[in-house]
């Protein structure tokens, strides 16, 4: 297991070189660059100023050697500093990556809270009116776009009843029962849809496990069927589902610009997209890094989990 | 200050400020101790935390390196610049009393309050301020837009402690106005080593913390220079929270769900049915002018420049006949504010009232001058910059007017760099834009119209001597009528030469709760407002 593990993280070596070069390749391709912002809308677009600024930011050099400058204090773990707030890269992931952590976070266990559970009974349930309502349920779930959910939630919770915020961000370690408040509403947002997504997806994979052999195997010997079910089927049935739910954790570490916006929410989504509106080079490429690293990671403990739920599976 | 009080110019405005500034400014003109040192009165009704839902964030916290939008980043209340304003839109005293030019314009003398300070008890004399602005000037570290605004300081000397000298490169009536906040604001010297992370200004708030998109807290300055007509310190709030949260209805229901005190920038769209359905339950203030919006057309190149095409004015004045500006009134500003036909609306001083309008909307001569004109069906492009909902909204929608004239035209929206790239490579024929509003209109028409200035040849290229004229001559005239009537002139020009057509003004219009006393704010937000907006503004419990 460990050498597998050490493996992998080798291997991340490459797809993160990949990365970094595809990304610096996109971002020198867009039109306009930092020193278009820097000089402004407000005149004063003196060449020498242009110059100035370019030599301050390392601009005037080739992009090989701006981006082999980069990668060489990168694997360092010094991104440098942001072109545009002047503070360092790493300080502005730091202070949006843990609000994104937890909003996915918790946004996923809220749609696996609800999806295995629903996907399982609607499998075992099959074709019965517990089934129809989880099919119609998730089925709605996967048509309403996110933000119009997210838009429903706030009008209702918050303006209606007046029981939840309806934007913001509290720190869950200072003040952790007005954080949970600020939460609920987004996590929501996101849990239901992925929820919908995974419901469906546990229900079929449920279905399958449970016209396998072993299934009508274990209930020959006599096993109970609650037993059946949740010990040997869904087992087996959970291998796609978290498959999916680490892809989907992965891609809300990525940011949910959308969602940021309408609950005001600080994560590292609304950061990078800015840097990448107004070429903060260093920023995106950093930001980009981690978030690269991050889904690779999750890939990994995704494939380590398949081992968990079922040790047959062979690593590697 | 009125307009007749305005009239005579710089000088007389100093004699006006002299009787005008209060007990204490005048005793701290004699040398006498000032406020920080007088007894401090404190208003009863002061106090209160404002948490404030802006549409913005401050980029950073350093004042010179970043632009600090006055209107929507509550960073921008600690700091101030060298003078102030009122609600009239008139240079008043703030750090400098007294102030003035010297003969040949070319230099002006200013002398400041004695006792003010920074954040962090530092005075502010005149080695700061001069430091202040030759630090904004560095092109290293001062924003674009505070540095244009200095680039005809030659060089500042320090006369005294408390008297700053700047000497120009040019003449100018109107220096002064570059010295208030925008773009100006002091920063204490001694802590300039923290600029980025804790910054310390001097004005009526404290910084004490700052999360990106998140939240800016910030807390009275117990010893702010301003008192008000009684005497009593400001600012009343015992501190203020901002809530950025970009999304115009987010604001919206943020107020609505009591999250939130004031909220600025309440969309167009909403503002009218708002203030129908809640104007019993909440207060409304509506700033009528925080910039001018126009249709500019590319001069330098393409169908509408004269050196490619020989009927280029003429392709202009079929494009200005097909704009329907009540349309835009109505469908992009939902009837809020007001059409433009000068860059000043009638709130300013700056009205010019005689100004020529621009061609009125008439699209069977704009269809008629269209097919006449040389390169009538040439392929053409209009760009507005992501940042502004209007800007987009009225791209929109002249597109869509010239295309019912048979203008072969396509619209796109682009962030700031590629914007700024169109500008430098000409690559736009038309382009929905905005200026902010300008405190004295030298700083509109010297930096955006003069022919020379680098903005005007990277922009648009206009270039007619007449209005060189008239803008160098306005720089020097010390009558405020005599400069108003000569800007008007040269808006009648601009509205005849059509480099650029004026839409409409920017107005702005913020929205609190019932609890929020004494606020009322000035074209220039919540902060940069002599004995207005959130300086005397209170909450009730």
């Amino acid at each position: 297991m460990l050498a597998y593990i050490i493996r992998r993280i080798f291997y991340l070596v490459p797809v993160l070189f990949v990365l970094t070069v595809v990304v610096f390749t996109f971002v020198e391709m867009l039109p306009g660059n930092i020193i278009d912002t820097l000089v402004g809308t407000e005149g004063n677009n003196d060449p020498e100023v242009r110059k100035i600024l370019e030599k301050e930011y390392g601009l005037d050099q080739p992009v090989y050697v701006r981006y082999a400058k980069w990668l060489f204090r990168a694997v360092q773990g010094d991104f440098g500093m942001s072109l545009v707030t002047r503070r360092p890269v790493s300080v502005e992931l730091l202070s949006g990556i843990p609000a994104t952590v937890y909003l996915a976070v918790v946004g996923i266990s809220l749609s696996m809270l609800i999806a295995v559970p629903l996907g399982t009974i609607a499998a075992v349930k099959r074709n019965t009116p517990i089934d129809y309502t989880a099919q119609v349920t998730s089925l709605i779930g996967i048509s309403i776009p996110e933000f119009w959910f997210a838009i429903l939630c706030v009008l209702f919770f918050s303006l209606y009843l007046g029981w939840l915020p309806s934007s913001g961000f509290a720190n869950p370690f200072e003040d952790p029962w007005a954080s949970l408040k600020f939460l609920i509403l987004p996590a929501a947002a996101v849990g239901f849809r992925q929820a919908a997504y995974t419901t469906r997806l546990t229900r079929s994979s449920m279905l399958d496990e449970m016209n396998k052999e072993y299934v009508d195997t274990a209930r020959s010997v006599g096993l109970s069927e609650s037993k059946v079910i949740f010990k040997y089927t869904l087992r087996n049935a959970m291998i796609p589902t978290i498959t999916i739910s680490g892809l989907q954790l992965a891609n809300l570490l990525g940011g949910t610009v959308v969602l940021e916006s309408i609950f005001a929410w600080p994560g590292i989504g609304r950061a990078i997209f800015e840097a990448i509106l107004q070429r903060d080079y260093p920023l995106v490429q950093a930001g980009v890094l981690v978030l690269g690293c991050i889904v690779v990671v999750m890939n990994l403990l995704v494939d380590l989990t398949y081992r968990l739920l079922n040790p047959r599976v062979k690593l590697g | 200050m009125t307009d007749e009080a305005n009239k005579k110019g710089p000088e007389s405005t100093r004699r006006k400020f002299l009787t005008a500034t209060t007990a204490l400014a005048g005793a701290a003109l004699a040398g006498l101790p000032g406020v920080a040192g007088a007894e401090r009165k404190r208003n009863p009704k002061r106090g209160g935390t404002v948490r404030f839902g802006t549409r913005d964030d401050s980029v950073g916290l350093d004042t010179h390196r970043n632009f600090i939008y006055f209107v929507s980043q509550p960073m921008a209340g600690t700091t101030g610049g060298l003078l102030d304003f009122d609600a009239g839109m008139n240079i008043v005293p703030a750090i400098a009393t007294e102030w003035e030019p010297s003969k040949d314009l070319k230099t002006w003398t200013f002398k400041l309050r004695r006792g003010a300070e920074f954040h962090n008890g530092e005075t502010i004399d005149a080695n700061a301020v001069k430091w202040n602005l030759e630090r904004i000037l560095d092109p290293k570290i001062g924003h674009s837009f505070n540095r244009s605004a200095l680039t005809d300081i030659d060089r500042i000397t320090v006369d005294d402690k408390f008297v700053v000298q700047c000497h120009l490169k040019e003449p100018s009536a109107a220096f002064d106005s570059n010295l208030v906040y925008y773009p100006v604001n002091l920063i204490a010297p001694g802590a300039v080593d923290k600029a980025d992370t804790e910054p310390v200004g001097c004005g009526p708030f404290k910084f004490k913390s700052w999360k990106r998109f998140d939240i800016c807290e910030l807390v009275r300055f117990e010893n702010f220079w301003e008192t008000d007509s009684e005497g009593n310190t400001l600012p009343y709030l015992d501190g203020l929270i901002g809530r950025p949260k970009k999304e115009d209805r987010v604001r919206l229901t943020a107020l609505r769900a009591g999250e939130v005190d004031l909220i600025d920038n309440v969309a167009y769209a909403d503002a009218p049915s708002f203030m129908k359905d809640y104007g019993k339950t909440y207060d409304t203030f509506p700033v009528p002018q925080v910039g001018t919006a126009f249709i500019a057309f590319n001069l330098k190149n393409g169908p509408f420049s004269a050196k490619d095409n020989p009927d280029a004015h003429m392709l202009r004045q079929a494009a200005a006949h097909a704009i329907d500006h009540e349309g835009i009134h109505e469908a992009v500003f939902n009837k809020q504010g007001e059409i433009a036909k000068g860059f000043y609306s009638k709130s300013s001083p700056w009205y010019g009232k005689d100004i020529k309008s621009w061609p009125e909307f008439d699209p069977d001569k704009a269809k008629a001058l269209r097919k006449k004109a040389k390169d009538g069906d040439a392929k053409l492009l209009i760009i507005a910059n992501d940042s502004f909902p209007y800007m987009q909204q009225s791209g929109e929608l002249v597109h869509a007017m010239l295309k019912d004239v048979g203008f072969n035209v396509t619209f796109e929206i682009h962030p700031t760099p590629v914007v700024q790239d169109k500008y430098n490579k000409g690559t736009f024929d038309l382009d929905s834009s905005a200026n902010s509003y300008r405190l004295d209109p030298d700083g509109w028409f010297s930096r955006s119209i003069l022919s020379t200035a680098p903005e005007t040849m990277r922009r648009h290229g206009y270039k007619n001597e007449k209005v060189d004229q008239l803008i160098l001559a306005a720089r020097v005239e010390r009558d405020k009528d005599k400069r108003r009537q000569m800007y008007a002139d040269v808006d009648s020009l601009i509205n005849q030469d059509l480099p650029l057509v004026y839409t409409h003004f920017v107005s702005l219009l913020q929205a609190g709760t019932k609890k929020l006393k004494g606020y009322k704010p000035a074209f220039t937000g919540p902060f940069q407002y002599a004995g207005g907006g959130m300086r005397t503004a209170w909450l009730e419990n």
